[in-house]
């Protein structure tokens, strides 16, 4: 993160000062300051819990933002000392994996579905997704949700969490994927039908490449919401065992011992990073579909 | 399953060549082809959505009670008389209200002059860098935010106490601000911290929303004499109307049925700031005594109407005009 402020900060297409050089580039200035400075407040709360992983314990007391001390054994130790950690860690990567392909799944079916084949009640289903992106859906449904998975026999189960998950995105990630089938062409479906493949071979040879953005867009989309989910966690699940690692992270008070401050950033930096490098390698195919799937539609 | 949706669409070619016979079997195995398709997505949204929230509003006309071994009975409008005739209802919804009204400003303001700034950025690795870093709040996970910045705001080991006491020496340990837990600050805490979590992700919004508006045209203002207020007010705002009125809306809906940061921050204390519609209704159908959820779908109900009223409200101030 440092390198990359640096970087910001001496432009190499930065004009010398010369005499007056500031008064001719007064707007620039200013304006690469206000920038700046917002890139600043973005990425210090991220540095600064960083930067708290890899401190001494006293230093970590203190409060300074760079230590006099660092010290690297906290990471090693957490997974050593806190016993439900790859437990609460292997329940978030198998919830959030389960989520985001069934919500991929069926948000690539329908949008190709509702474009491409033209269900008679289509535009009254595109009409309640919509109405359902307005709703309190998530808080009022609770009660209901809740009653389903224990009648279901799914209250504290870890897999449970993955059916009301999968709707928390669903009409966004649908209507996104509509917008990215609006662009296929219907031309290239029928040219498929007449060369004799079916509706299900079409859509993966010749749909889904062409909405590979869109679908990038739900991965992200989707793995943010339920890596990071909370109250239908927290209702749904009893046990510490059977919760995500950030719903344990949400209880646990920084102190001393095994939850010290650097031990619990620790933890934090290990379950935030996946996220940004996901999103860091993918970003250029996330903004192409950001503006295709989201902006347009 | 894949062979009859094949056949069912091949079976549609000789249709297509005039053949009358079969036509309408072909037509049903069509359909029925096409509902395979968004059967998966209905069951969720249909099993989730659609059904819970008609439940709800059936378990609020009933005195309902999770924990009871007796049998509901149909109360009619009881519930929602006991809920509206209770201090704590018209409270919590203005509660959550005052939440919307210091949050929704600054994130739509602050993105938006973030966005005019960024959009001025020519160089285009620069201006990729800048996007780049806007979004990496976007995709922290929201539980994660919550947690860092309940650090950050913690009273005596957070970075942001220690700032305001030690480096500017503004306060001393004791009267130093208690920013969560119930105290006013809590609010315009939770505010602040939504902005920062929206403030990318809101400039990436309007930065789309720029692109799209022909560089020409301010040029040509510009040319003409137009200043750079009047250039932002007369040809970048009305463009930017739809994209604006969209997040309004979106993000007056989410303000106003906020409740994860509230469990985190606030707790079940009645009298704290955080204890809103949304946490009323947990509280009653989740906690207290044998939780009546009869009464707490009342109150869930009412909520999401008294929004209702609002989005539709202020989709009517938005419609586009002609």
């Amino acid at each position: 993160m440092a390198t990359t402020l640096e970087a910001v900060r001496h432009r190499p297409d930065a004009p010398r000062p010369r005499p007056g050089w500031f008064r001719r580039n007064r707007s620039a200035v200013v304006r690469h300051g206000v920038i700046n400075f917002f890139m600043l407040i973005i990425i210090l709360p991220l540095a600064w819990v960083l930067i708290l992983s890899v401190k001494s314990l006293p230093d970590a007391m203190r409060g300074n933002f760079w230590p006099k001390r660092f010290d690297f054994t906290h990471y090693g130790y957490i997974f050593q000392k806190i016993n439900t950690l790859p437990i609460n860690l292997f329940n978030s990567i198998y919830v959030t994996a389960g989520t985001v392909f069934l919500t991929a799944f069926c948000a690539v079916l329908a949008g190709y579905a509702l474009v491409h084949l033209k269900p008679r009640g289509g535009p009254f289903i595109i009409a309640m997704l919509l109405v359902s992106l307005y709703f309190p859906v998530r808080v009022v449904s609770l009660i209901s949700v809740y009653e389903i998975q224990n009648s279901l026999g799914l209250i504290n189960s870890t897999s449970g969490l993955i059916l009301p998950y999968v709707t928390l995105n669903l009409a966004i990630s649908v209507l996104i994927m509509r917008s990215m089938f609006q662009l296929v062409p219907h031309e290239l479906f029928e040219a498929a039908k007449i060369d004799g493949a079916g509706p299900w071979r079409s859509l993966w040879i010749i749909g889904v490449p062409m909405v590979r953005n869109g679908l990038v867009v739900i991965f992200i989309v989707n793995f943010v919401t339920a890596w990071g989910e909370f109250l239908l966690c927290t209702t749904l699940t009893n046990d510490q065992d059977a919760r995500t690692m950030p719903v344990v992270l949400a209880g646990a008070q920084g102190g001393l011992g095994q939850w010290s401050w650097p031990n619990v950033a620790a933890v934090y930096v290990i379950v935030v990073t996946p996220g940004i490098l996901a999103f860091t390698f993918a970003q250029k195919l996330f903004f192409k579909g950001l503006t295709e799937g989201v902006v347009k539609g | 399953m894949e062979e009859t949706i094949a056949s069912g669409h091949v079976g549609l070619t000789p249709t297509r060549h005039g053949a009358r016979t079969g036509r309408r079997t072909t037509l049903l195995r069509q359909g029925i082809g096409t509902w395979l398709f968004l059967l998966p997505a209905l069951i969720f949204f249909v099993g989730y959505q659609v059904y819970p929230i008609f439940r709800v509003l059936w378990i609020s006309f009933t005195d309902y009670q999770f924990l009871s071994d007796q049998p509901a009975h149909w109360v009619w409008f009881k519930n929602y008389a006991d809920a509206l005739s209770d201090p704590l209802m018209w409270a919590s919804l203005w509660r959550a209200a005052e939440f919307t009204i210091m949050f929704l400003p600054g994130t739509i303001i602050l993105p938006l002059m973030l966005a005019l700034l960024v959009d001025r950025v020519t160089q285009p690795r620069l201006a990729t860098l800048y996007r780049v870093v806007l979004l990496i709040p976007a995709v922290i996970p929201s539980t994660l935010v919550f947690v860092l910045w309940k650090w950050m705001y913690n009273v005596q080991t957070g970075p942001i106490n220690h700032f305001l006491i030690d480096t500017l020496g503004l306060f001393t340990l004791r009267n130093a601000p208690e920013w969560l837990g119930g105290t006013p600050l809590t609010l315009p805490s939770i505010a602040v911290m939504e902005w920062w979590w929206g403030l990318g992700y809101h400039t990436i919004f309007f930065l789309a929303g720029l692109a799209a508006i022909p560089k020409d045209l301010p040029e040509a203002a510009r040319i003409d004499g137009a200043n750079e207020w009047q250039v932002f007010w007369h040809i970048t705002r009305p463009r930017l109307a739809p994209i604006m009125m969209i997040l309004v809306v979106l993000r007056f809906g989410s303000a106003m049925a906020v409740i994860d940061e509230y469990l985190i921050f606030g707790g079940f204390n009645r009298a704290s700031p955080t204890y809103t519609w949304t946490m009323f209704m947990y509280d009653e159908a989740f906690k207290t005594g044998l939780w009546r959820q009869g009464f707490a779908a009342a109150i869930g109900m009412i909520g999401a109407v008294a929004m209702m009223f609002v989005v539709v409200f202020l989709l009517r101030i938005f419609r586009p005009r002609d």
